[in-house]
């Protein structure tokens, strides 16, 4: 099963999401894939922080900033018996299309995306996707920034088209988007 | 205590004045009342309407206050107010510090709220959705 969040900055859906994943998931393994690539030493200590809040709520984390599929090998068993959270389509987006030598092309980029997260959701019971709003602010940007707009829009429509859950969280309320049959 | 939200010019006050149009309302823009408008509001049986919150948030942020604590303290003495705020956060993270932090601390401060809402409405279009 597989369920996409979508929220702001500052909206609780990160709360929400890992919340929602503890409730779904009682009887899995649950690993947290993080794809937050540290930078400097305020990172670090941030994540190390988050770290062990999720390591008490029963988290095993894995850090994959960039071909997300391949956390799969870092998980203990296959067998269908893992839930995972996705944390989070806006920095692994940006990761894909900034972390090499060249910029690459926002199409190839959620090509790329789109089919790792099939082959993650393939190996896992449940897969949770924390995703951004990052489409409402009214700004013209510089055309490598509205490339990586489009983008995240484009993975956005396609994850949701292939989720059985899609909930929007709004102040830290979820509004359900679409509903699993 | 109400909470309305939306996206900028989504027609948030002229709903919420609408809805809630069997009460008596005053509009503090971008501010709270002050002690001695409290008192006169109380006397003219008026609640308040906070509007335009996330311009009273940014403000308080720049001035080095404390908004979190304050909004909350206001909120225990006017429980029967309404707070009005643009969603600010559906966007790119801005690179500036001042406006990332200033996002972040809105968004988080409107989930505080909401979580002691007794109702959260969200406007687009002028039309409001309870979301709870």
């Amino acid at each position: 099963m597989m369920t996409l969040i979508i929220g702001g900055s500052g909206s609780g859906k990160s709360e929400y999401a890992e919340k929602y994943i503890i409730e779904l998931s009682k009887n899995c393994r649950k690993y947290y894939i993080a794809t937050m690539q540290v930078s400097d030493i305020e990172a670090g200590k941030k994540v190390k922080r988050h770290q062990n809040m999720r390591k008490n709520k029963g988290f095993w984390t894995i850090e994959q900033p960039l071909s997300i599929d391949e956390a799969l090998n870092q998980m203990e068993t296959s067998d269908q018996k893992n839930a995972a959270l996705l944390e989070c389509i806006s920095n692994l987006t940006a990761n894909e299309m900034f972390s090499g030598e060249k910029i690459k092309d926002g199409d190839e980029v959620a090509k790329k995306i789109i089919q790792d997260v099939k082959r993650l959701s393939k190996g896992l019971k449940h897969l949770v996707i924390v995703t951004n709003n990052v489409f409402e602010d009214g700004m013209s940007y510089d055309e490598t920034t509205m490339d990586y707009i489009r983008a995240m829009g484009n993975i956005n429509r396609k994850l949701a088209a292939i989720a059985d859950k899609v909930v929007e969280v709004v102040v830290g309320i979820p509004v359900i988007v679409k509903e699993g049959k | 205590m109400k909470l309305v939200i939306g996206g900028y010019a989504q027609g948030k006050l002229e709903f919420a004045l609408q809805r809630y149009k069997e009460e008596k309302w005053a509009v503090f823009d971008g501010r709270l009342p002050s002690e001695k408008q409290l008192q006169e509001l109380c006397k003219q049986k008026k609640k308040v309407i906070i509007y335009h919150f996330h311009n009273w948030i940014r403000e308080r942020i720049l001035q080095e206050g404390n908004p979190e604590e304050e909004i909350i303290a206001f909120l225990g003495k006017n429980p029967e107010s309404m707070i009005i705020s643009d969603e600010v956060g559906n966007g790119i993270v801005p690179i500036d510090f001042f406006e990332r932090e200033y996002r972040e601390r809105t968004g988080r401060i409107l989930v505080t709220l909401a979580n002691q809402a007794d109702e959260v409405v969200r406007v687009i279009c002028g039309i409001g959705q309870k979301i709870k």
